[in-house]
């Protein structure tokens, strides 16, 4: 999933961020709310984990001007405050969860699956391809009970790809999808990606699955099938 | 709540002077009935003597007569009076009725000398407008032989008319004052509440912050911690990197923990046991080496003057010098490179002023009330970066406030901070 995790203590943005983006999502985090107001506008994300207390706009505010844009993705909010007029206060600017700190890292994990699955795009916690599946929970490939381990960079790309079967996507597009805001990927890291993710789609014997098209990108299909 | 609070406080008032003006009120219209019932009465009684006066008394052919004749309104060849009086009537002194002009009476006299006052049934007062009427009947003497009873009656109107009108006032009057007393003490219930609003605030805003401040390292301590323990082992230098984390965030939270108890600790005025003698000149010495060494490490130059003289004050000089060194501190972290710091004691007559002055960053006149509240932070992400909770200023007021003096601050945006510190000499 594609998250925007607001968080001004960079003590406790950091280890959020790298819990995520280990268990396959793609983590923008920002310590402003101003950047965060932006990002949220230009890029559509799947979820968003808000800390209250921020400086300049609070996580409650900008929550309410995220679901004034008419976006629906379901909110997060993250803070210190915990007594009922707080929480109502932040499930009424629009929130759909609400975890008081200090934030317990491996329920806002399972949180964070649980706002996933209400997703109208959801599509169960497996994706497959005709034989090939993904395991969204456990970030493993498996093709006739030959299972292997994806790093949470292979899973993100094996996520992307498997959500738009059949189509070619650009290294653009690709770059857009899984770096997150701010890096700069190097030239060739969509490439080399790639040519990691062949690897383990070998060893499930689906090397062939992702062909590269030439001056265009990538396409992930069932070479036997359609 | 202070709503609640103000809505009851108006209330009691509202009722309790509510009350006392209802009381005031009756008492006052009670009086006033009978002062003008008392002038009325007067005024009644003088008419009813002159009548009195005329009445003759004679011997006439061995018998005693009643002559009436020169009485007012009652007489043959008699003037009216005035033509305010209703009736007169003229009784024997066994109480048979002789004479009477105006509306017809009993035949036999019914009531006992004295003022009454008669409300006429309707047929009656068809006759004369009047329904209401204060009588009076006096017994009349002559050679101090009673000859007989003179009754006389006036209409009360224009007394009731005077009463009515006075009633109306108070019908208007108390309740437009019963409002005005509400909004009174509605107003009163606000300024009483004023002070005592600013001190719930502040302890609300007080206890927001220590949780926010207590729950984030907290929280960035346990993450760091789970995420560690999630992370694949094989990666030594990430663990290690979060171990440094926790070790620094646990560090900051015990400082932030002796802080606040510091403050719990210290609340209130020292008693006369705790203070000693202390003298500043021989206190400050080594405060002042501590920091010429960091002034050098800073590039800042550090200057300080003291008198020549012994300063003796009573305090606890730990606490004092805890107080200077957070002032110090904050002068120090927040000049830049080149600065200048001076610390400064002078003597007056009754107090000594302890004053560090700074060439720094200055504080916001927006600020500038605040800084010394629990948690306040001109600016979070600076103080953050340095490590700050918002907490020193307000030890160091509540030091110099357990003193029994008073800490100040003057200060210019990128000009420079004084800070002073005041304390009474005894």
């Amino acid at each position: 999933m594609m998250i925007l995790l607001v968080e001004d203590d960079p003590n406790q943005l950091e280890p959020l961020q790298v819990a995520l983006s280990q268990v396959g999502h793609i983590v923008d985090g920002v310590e402003d709310g101003e950047t965060a107001r932006w990002l949220m506008s230009e890029k559509e994300y799947d979820l968003l984990i808000l800390d209250w207390m921020l400086p300049s706009v609070s996580g409650v505010n900008l929550c309410r001007q995220y679901r004034q844009l008419g976006k629906t993705a379901p909110v997060l909010m993250l803070t210190a405050k915990d007594t009922i007029t707080d929480k109502v206060t932040g499930l009424d600017a629009g929130a759909d969860d609400y975890l008081v700190k200090p934030v317990d890292v491996i329920e806002l994990l399972a949180r964070v699956r649980a706002l996933g699955r209400r997703s109208p795009l959801w599509q169960g916690d497996i994706l497959s391809l005709a034989d090939l599946q993904l395991h969204l929970s456990s970030l493993t490939l498996e093709r006739e009970q030959v299972k292997i381990e994806l790093s949470s960079r292979e899973f993100q790309l094996m996520e992307y790809l498997m959500r738009h079967p059949q189509q070619v996507l650009s290294r653009d597009q690709i770059e857009r999808a899984l770096w997150e805001w701010g890096t700069e990927p190097e030239s060739n890291a969509v490439a080399t990606l790639v040519r990691r993710l062949r690897q383990r789609l070998e060893t499930v014997g689906a090397k062939d699955w992702l062909e590269t098209i030439y001056g265009m990108g990538y396409r992930l299909s069932n070479p036997k099938g359609t | 709540m202070f709503n609640r609070s103000r809505r009851t406080l108006a209330y009691w008032f509202a009722l309790s002077m509510g009350s006392i003006l209802i009381l005031f009120a009756g008492v006052s219209y009670y009086r006033d009935v009978q002062s003008q019932l008392k002038a009325f009465d007067q005024v009644l009684s003088q008419k009813s003597k002159v009548m009195a006066t005329s009445v003759q008394y004679r011997l006439y052919g061995g018998r005693w007569w009643l002559d009436l004749t020169e009485v007012p309104l009652l007489g043959n060849n008699a003037l009216p009076l005035d033509s305010e009086l209703v009736y007169a009537r003229w009784y024997t002194a066994e109480g048979y009725l002789v004479r009477f002009a105006g509306t017809p009476p009993s035949q036999v006299l019914t009531t006992a000398p004295g003022f009454q006052t008669i409300q006429r049934d309707r047929q009656q007062a068809l006759l004369t407008p009047d329904k209401w009427l204060r009588q009076v009947t006096l017994p009349v003497f002559q050679n101090e032989i009673l000859v007989g009873y003179l009754q006389v009656a006036t209409p009360l109107t224009t007394l009731r008319t005077t009463l009515a009108e006075r009633r109306l006032f108070f019908a208007l009057g108390v309740p437009i004052t019963l409002g005005l007393i509400g909004l009174t003490g509605w107003f009163l219930g606000g300024i009483a509440l004023q002070p005592i609003r600013g001190a719930y605030d502040q302890l609300q805003r007080f206890t927001a912050d220590a949780s926010h401040e207590l729950r984030a390292p907290v929280a960035a301590i346990l993450s760091n911690a789970q995420v560690g323990l999630i992370a694949p082992l094989n990666d030594g230098t990430q663990q290690r990197q979060r171990l440094e984390n926790i070790v620094t965030l646990t560090k900051s939270m015990g400082t932030l923990l002796s802080n606040l108890l510091f403050l719990a600790r210290h609340e209130g005025i020292l008693t006369a046991e705790v203070l000693t003698k202390v003298d500043l000149v021989q206190l400050l010495p080594p405060l002042i080496e501590d920091y010429t060494a960091q002034a050098v490490a800073q590039n800042l130059q550090f200057r300080s003057s003291l008198p020549k003289y012994p300063v003796n004050l009573q305090a606890d000089p730990e606490l004092l010098q805890q107080a200077i060194k957070n002032l110090l501190s904050n002068a120090f972290k927040y000049t830049p490179p080149g600065g200048t710091v001076h610390l400064r004691l002078l003597t007056q007559a009754h107090r000594i002023l302890l004053q560090v002055e700074d060439t720094g960053m200055g504080i916001p006149s927006s600020d500038l009330p605040h800084i010394f509240e629990r948690f306040y932070r001109v600016d979070t992400t600076r103080s953050r970066q340095t490590g700050g909770f918002g907490l020193g200023l307000s030890i160091v007021q509540q030091i110099v406030q357990a003193h029994q003096g008073q800490v100040t601050v003057t200060s210019q945006v990128g000009q420079g901070s004084v800070f002073q510190i005041e304390l009474p000499l005894k």
